[in-house]
């Protein structure tokens, strides 16, 4: 084949070495054809979730005509072979000292230049169909928005890892350049002291076993986002499924019929059945989790954190210290009963807006770690956080008890005393009852809002506690503000009350009803550590 | 290897510069009634093409819309009348302040809200001026941080020259200058 001629060629071409200069116009290797195809393939499979429920309905008459059909399909695979391979051939990259360029596209030419200064995250990604020819893709994030990513589709495993480490070490000598103009003595120092530890080997700081990722598998709540996605078919469900028992000879209106069966045995049935499909979900969830974590290990590499994981995709992030925003210790109800936490890095979130699956986000997420790990790693980040000792000693401040009041007083009452009323003049009791249930729960629920909610500060760190039945903790340095806000409505100011927004590059942090003073203090601190530390966010 | 001039002295937290009093810079004077007068028009208009839809002799329409419509362009005066009553008094509390080292902007009623926006974290800035704004003489200044684009800090109603010596002082604030 002619294509295979000249990226042979162009493969044997490829220096070993990275520091060479490349001036001439690159190749990919062929494999890249795979990975157009399935690109495409994903692209227009997440279109065609939309047209699942028109299928379905047409799903008979579709099938009764094959030779509609059939061609269809084969001519839509012939189409997107033939893109893939087109992409394939336009697609060219070119390595220089201290920039990328790619080209690539069919109708639309798109021409990428990417100084190596202002790639923000390199991600390695090695897609299970590229494990066997040893490639991989290495995706270069930039500040700015996420159309600006350059995407390198298809080298060699071990040339993605040296450029990468190439690009970082730009990136770094870029930042002392920068740090000794302004002539910041202490942090150039520590700079110019990682650069010569760049030969230090990686330090691996966390592995996930397989019984971590079931049991993250088993408190992360992808359960519900399930069931709340199949919602639609129920019907359809429940009716296959009841078909196909009937077949197996089991009768299911006869089974839960209380004529021929005691109570106790229907509920015990009923238990069973609905054990069974929550077993079935959990395995779903746990499968999931296995597939994204697999083979989990956070490593640390001077000042750098790396991640990597995946069962069929492999990715690997990496995150300087210096561009980690905020830590966030989550743990759900389930995670509460085990004693395990989620810890996530938060990065700024520029260029991960785009809905990204868990595993591939730009964030680093540590699932399900003990207490004491977790611990260890936050003091990794930042030493001298005291987010342990708030934890312990509960110094954190609660907000106004008017939280309570309000969501109650306001929120739920008015809608309790309207459905309750109305359902009582209908004289369905019963449902009245329920909505009286439900109305109690809620407003404990919101009772234990009130109570998870608190705000702690010292001389460096916000501390943020909000959560339900789990409780949440956020903790990011004062100096990586971006703005503050400060509400307050004529209620909350005359029992001197309000609500602290901090934005972050992250995301935002809202605290709501905290006394005003405390409120004012936050944000005039905030404001002077931001103004004088003089440090970047970046 | 530490500049002579810096210094980070601990301030006693009493003595920090608070939100709290805020030197308030009022809005153009044109700004309020402006807007006021755009809310007015779009209330009439949306008036005027109810009335034209009931009094029209070109299509029969339904019966119960028929009936219905008066009370919708009705509804629809009182409640914009209303409503450019309410935005026309809450562009009166509006106002912004620049400091040395940051930018704030008070706005709200009823729900009062400051946001305050560290000159340092300044990404970029914007002047936006749309056809009516240009007629007037008025902008609106957008700053831009790694906030995210939910929290585009924003002035709306300034003078074209203020914008104009806000941006400049902003561009040129040595922060911004190290740091962009």
């Amino acid at each position: 084949m002619d294509s295979q001629s000249i990226s042979s060629a162009t493969d044997s071409k490829e220096p070993t070495d990275p520091s060479d200069v490349q001036d001439d116009w690159q190749v990919l290797s062929p494999v890249a054809i795979l990975y157009f195809a399935a690109s495409v393939f994903k692209h227009l499979f997440s279109n065609v979730i939309y047209l699942i429920p028109a299928i379905a309905v047409s799903y008979k008459s579709v099938l009764e005509h094959p030779f509609i059909w059939l061609p269809a399909i084969l001519g839509a695979l012939a189409v997107l072979t033939l893109f893939a391979f087109l992409s394939f051939k336009v697609y060219r990259y070119r390595l220089s000292e201290d920039n990328i360029e790619i080209r690539s596209g069919i109708f639309s030419k798109k021409h990428l230049n990417l100084p190596f200064s202002r790639v923000q995250n390199v991600k390695i990604e090695q897609p299970i169909y590229y494990r066997f020819t040893g490639h991989a893709c290495l995706q270069l994030d930039t500040a700015g928005s996420a159309k600006n990513e350059a995407k390198l589709v298809a080298i060699k495993l071990d040339f993605a890892q040296q450029l990468k480490t190439r690009i970082q070490s730009q990136v770094q000598n870029d930042a002392i350049d920068s740090n000794q103009n302004n002539m910041s003595a202490d942090s150039s120092e520590i700079h110019s002291e990682s650069v010569n530890s760049q030969a230090q080997h990686e330090i691996v700081l966390n592995r996930r076993n397989l019984s971590d990722l079931v049991i993250h598998g088993i408190t992360s709540n992808r359960i519900w986002i399930f069931l709340g996605g199949l919602a639609p078919f129920y019907n359809n469900i429940f009716d296959s499924v009841g078909e196909w028992l009937t077949k197996l000879g089991i009768d299911l209106t006869e089974l839960f019929s209380l004529k021929t069966h005691s109570l106790l045995e229907v509920a015990m049935y009923a238990f069973s059945l609905t054990m069974l499909i929550m077993f079935v979900l959990v395995s779903f969830s746990v499968i999931g989790a296995i597939v994204s974590f697999y083979g989990y290990t956070l490593s640390k590499l001077d000042d750098k954190y790396i991640r990597r994981s995946g069962l069929l995709t492999k990715h690997e992030v990496s995150m300087g210290l210096s561009r980690l925003q905020m830590v966030i210790q989550k743990q759900d109800w389930l995670d509460v009963l085990l004693k395990r936490i989620n810890l996530t890095f938060e990065q700024s979130n520029a260029f991960a807006n785009n809905l990204n699956t868990s595993a591939s986000s730009s964030k680093i997420i540590v699932p399900s770690i003990k207490p004491h790990e977790c611990q260890t790693l936050i003091d990794d980040a930042y030493p001298d956080n005291a987010l342990n000792a708030l934890v312990c000693e509960d110094g954190f401040n609660p907000i106004s008890k008017g939280f309570i009041l309000r969501n109650i007083l306001l929120v739920l009452m008015p809608l309790w005393l309207i459905t309750t009323s109305v359902t009582l003049m209908n004289d369905k009791i019963i449902i009245s009852t329920m909505l009286s249930v439900a109305f109690v729960v809620l407003s404990g629920l919101v009772v234990l809002r009130w109570k998870r909610w608190g705000i702690a500060k010292d001389k460096n760190f916000v501390y943020l506690r909000k959560g339900l039945i789990g409780v949440d903790y956020y903790c990011f340095p004062t100096y990586k503000l971006q703005q503050t806000q400060f509400k307050q409505n004529l209620l909350m100011k005359k029992r001197q009350l309000a609500t602290v927004k901090f934005v972050l590059a992250s995301g935002s942090l809202k605290v709501p009803m905290i006394k005003q003073n405390l409120a004012y203090q936050l944000i005039d601190e905030g404001l002077y550590q931001v103004e004088t530390s003089q440090r970047s966010w970046m | 290897m530490l500049e002579s001039t810096f210094s980070n002295l601990r301030v006693p937290i009493d003595q920090l510069p608070t939100i709290l009093q805020l030197e308030k810079q009022s809005l153009s004077e044109k700004y309020a009634p402006l807007n006021r007068l755009l809310n007015l028009g779009f209330t009439l208009v949306v008036c005027v093409i109810g009335l034209a839809l009931y009094f029209q002799p070109f299509v029969d329409l339904p019966k119960g819309l028929l009936n219905f419509l008066p009370f919708v362009i009705w509804a629809a005066a009182i409640l914009g009348l209303l409503l450019t009553w309410l935005s026309h008094a809450r562009d009166q509390v509006k106002s912004y302040t620049l400091r040395e080292l940051d930018l704030h902007y008070t706005s709200g009623l009823f729900f009062r809200k400051v946001v305050s926006q560290p000159i340092t974290r300044i990404q970029h800035i914007e002047l936006k001026r749309g056809p009516i704004e240009r007629k007037a003489g008025l902008a609106t200044l957008q700053v831009f941080s790694a906030g995210g684009a939910m929290h585009t800090f924003e002035i709306p109603g300034l003078p074209i020259d203020t914008a104009q010596q806000l941006r400049q002082f902003i561009l040129q604030h040595k922060d911004v200058v190290k740091h962009g």
